[in-house]
């Protein structure tokens, strides 16, 4: 049965990813002089829909549907994910600018470049959720299912790398 | 995930294998004893050693220099960087072939075939990588968001990269994880950037005009543009000896058989580096087990090659294109500005358009990226540099062996940053402006010279079951011909080095 408490704690890598996006671009909003207002809008328009969107693809891996680390998966996913966050990003920008919400001209060639561009998100985001999982999952292993589950995916590596380091400096 | 943690175990020998050793014979200098290839790891995955190139490879030319002549002549002229890429992940095939089948490095491979080619690239690398000019781009954008002199920035960075490097236990392992989390942050930034103010046409026409083969316009052919055409194609992905550094950061990753060779370490910890095999290693061709799990160390680096080196090359450059056109669109005086060739005049009136066409967030990222370039690139210089020279110090430079590789590592990083802080305070940062075509002579021809040497290496040290094909040996060689000779052509046509 699926735990959504454990599921949250397992997602923290993924949503970080999306949360980093937001910081940044909110926290440069407000460094170069923007009303703090409009600064957190712009980090939340556009971090809020990428922790959603990271966290369900961490979801799909934590419940097997997914192979951990691979490419090809993430690349298919986020080709949908990505339009989508940047036109909800671009829909929250128009209504605190305009006042009233509105969809970016021509929305269908917007989706389709922003698909396009996908790809190179998709390669940063698998990215870097591995190099925080390896920090953080280590941490809640002993509590956390979905994070014994994904690391364990990757223990006959580990277990390689233990072995390697103790053969090192032998037979030379 | 590291890949160390991906290369498998070195698995057990019987202590009798030294009394009874086989071994194989390659070049000049010592052989090499026969021991086992470790297990291949999977080949999808993430990081490898390949992040050290990527770090290295992208810079200037793709955020820049493309850019700039994608403006110039119309995105039709972007064939060039696909070939010029393109040739560059075959190059990192077979750099990684000789590395992964031997745990030597290419340097080392030149000394088997011919000791002065080991030590032409010795000299060369001092003459060309010891100039700080290389910090100024990232560190000048820095200054543009944080308003600090570029050279503080710059010396800082420099003492900064001695202290940490100093301190580590094992480099390679850090440095990976480091350089990997920044360069996924340039990924997604450079993404979510291109994404906000970029549009499908600019995206359609820079990505068709990769597949415009043979446009070369008449402007193009001037001694005006073709030297920086040439320069350009020449820092398409990694240039000058950035592929060659890339063969000792496999064999610190433990790829292959480099698995059997000890891994650098920081001067603190220098005391606790094992000693180092006075040669490689070769695995037994004969044997099919040891031929499958060669198969499986094969379909790893080309993953690194495809995805990681070709792929994020690619993607970092388009991105970049498309920024550049869409600044030119908001403002065009940032074409002008792009075509004039002031590259921190341009880079600015980028940032600016950026700004004013969306919101001031957006022209501080574009700067903030241009300095995690500059970041990445002064990072994984400086450790492939010390790297590569403390390699051929202490297998080729007499009485050298005294010192521990962990220690000439750190004496060439210090001696380079040290070099770099007087030249910041006192000097010429891109070096002295009467050698500066020289250097850039070097760089190039360095680029064909490794394609010879690789060659060579490949199908004269090798066995013969692992050797290369005469497809990639045609790519290769066409390599040496197309760097040697758009750099002659470029000198005796024009009388300039590359721009």
């Amino acid at each position: 049965m699926t735990d959504l408490k454990q599921l949250a704690e397992y997602c923290v890598p993924a949503a970080s990813v999306g949360a980093a996006a937001g910081l940044i671009a909110g926290g440069l909003a407000a460094f170069v002089g923007q009303p703090a207002g409009w600064a957190v809008v712009t980090g939340l328009g556009l971090g809020v829909p990428l922790m959603l969107f990271g966290s369900g693809y961490a979801v799909l891996v934590a419940l097997g549907k997914v192979p951990a680390g691979v490419f090809a998966p993430a690349a298919v996913y986020w080709v949908i994910a990505f339009p989508l966050a940047l036109l909800v990003h671009s829909v929250v920008t128009a209504w605190v600018i305009t006042g009233s919400p509105g969809l970016p001209p021509e929305p269908w060639k917007f989706l389709a470049f922003r698909a396009l561009v996908s790809m190179g998100f998709a390669i940063g985001f698998l990215w870097m959720q591995e190099q925080i999982g390896r920090l953080w999952w280590p941490h809640i292993l002993d509590r956390n299912q979905y994070a014994r589950r994904v690391v364990e995916q990757y223990t006959h590596l580990a277990t390689a790398l233990a072995a390697r380091k103790a053969a090192t400096g032998r037979n030379r | 995930m590291d890949v160390t943690s991906k290369t498998s175990e070195v698995p057990e020998e019987p202590a009798a294998a030294a009394v009874t050793e086989k071994v194989w014979k390659a070049g000049r200098l010592e052989p090499m004893p026969i021991r086992k290839l470790p297990d291949a790891p999977p080949s999808l995955h993430i990081l490898g050693p390949t992040v050290f190139l990527v770090a290295l490879g992208v810079g200037m030319g793709e955020s820049y220099m493309w850019p700039r002549l994608v403006l110039v002549f119309g995105p039709d002229i972007r064939w060039l960087f696909m070939v010029g890429v393109t040739l560059q992940a075959f190059v990192l095939l077979e750099m990684a072939r000789y590395a992964m089948a031997t745990g030597e490095s290419i340097f080392f491979g030149a000394a088997r075939i011919f000791k002065p080619l080991m030590w032409f690239f010795y000299a060369a690398a001092i003459l060309i990588y010891m100039w700080p000019g290389h910090l100024s781009a990232g560190a000048a954008a820095f200054e543009e968001i944080s308003g600090i002199p570029w050279q503080v920035t710059a010396c800082v960075a420099l003492v900064f990269v001695g202290v940490l490097f100093s301190l580590l236990s094992v480099i390679y392992n850090f440095l990976e994880k480091l350089l990997g989390l920044l360069i996924g942050l340039l990924v997604v930034g450079t993404s979510v950037i291109a994404a906000i103010v970029g549009n499908w046409d600019d995206l359609g026409r820079t990505l068709s005009g990769m597949f415009a083969f043979g446009y070369f316009p008449d402007d193009a052919m001037t001694s005006a543009w073709f030297p920086v055409v040439v320069g350009s194609i020449a820092f398409a992905g990694p240039s000058g000896m950035q592929q060659m550094w890339y063969t000792l950061q496999l064999r610190d990753s433990g790829a292959g058989m480099g698995a059997h060779i000890p891994k650098i370490r920081g001067l603190r910890a220098a005391n606790e580096a094992e000693s180092m095999p006075s040669r490689g290693f070769m695995f037994d061709t004969e044997d099919p087990a040891e031929m499958a799990k060669w198969k499986g160390w094969r379909k790893w680096v080309t993953f690194d090659a495809l995805l990681l080196f070709w792929g994020i090359t690619m993607l970092v450059t388009v991105s970049f294109t498309v920024l550049a056109m869409s600044a030119a669109r908001e403002n065009p005086n940032v074409a002008e500005l792009i075509e004039g060739g002031d590259r921190d005049a341009a880079l600015k009136a980028m940032s600016d358009a950026f700004a004013s066409a969306g919101s001031p967030i957006l022209g501080t990222l574009f700067f903030a990226f241009i300095a995690l370039i500059g970041l990445n690139a002064t990072l994984g210089l400086f450790d492939s540099f010390s790297r590569g020279q403390a390699d051929m110090t202490y297998y080729f430079v007499p009485g050298a062996k005294r010192f521990s590789m962990s220690r000439l590592y750190a004496g060439f990083l210090w001696g380079v940053i040290l070099f770099g802080i007087l030249i910041l305070l006192f000097g010429p940062a891109d070096g002295p402006a009467g050698i500066l075509d020289t250097l850039a002579f070097l760089s190039t021809f360095a680029m064909g010279a490794y394609c010879i040497v690789l060659l060579l290496t490949n199908n004269m040290l090798l066995p013969k079951k692992i050797r290369p094909g005469p497809v990639r040996n045609v790519i290769i060689g066409f390599g040496a011909v197309f760097y040697l000779g758009m750099l002659f052509y470029c000198l005796f046509r024009f009388g300039v080095a590359v721009g």
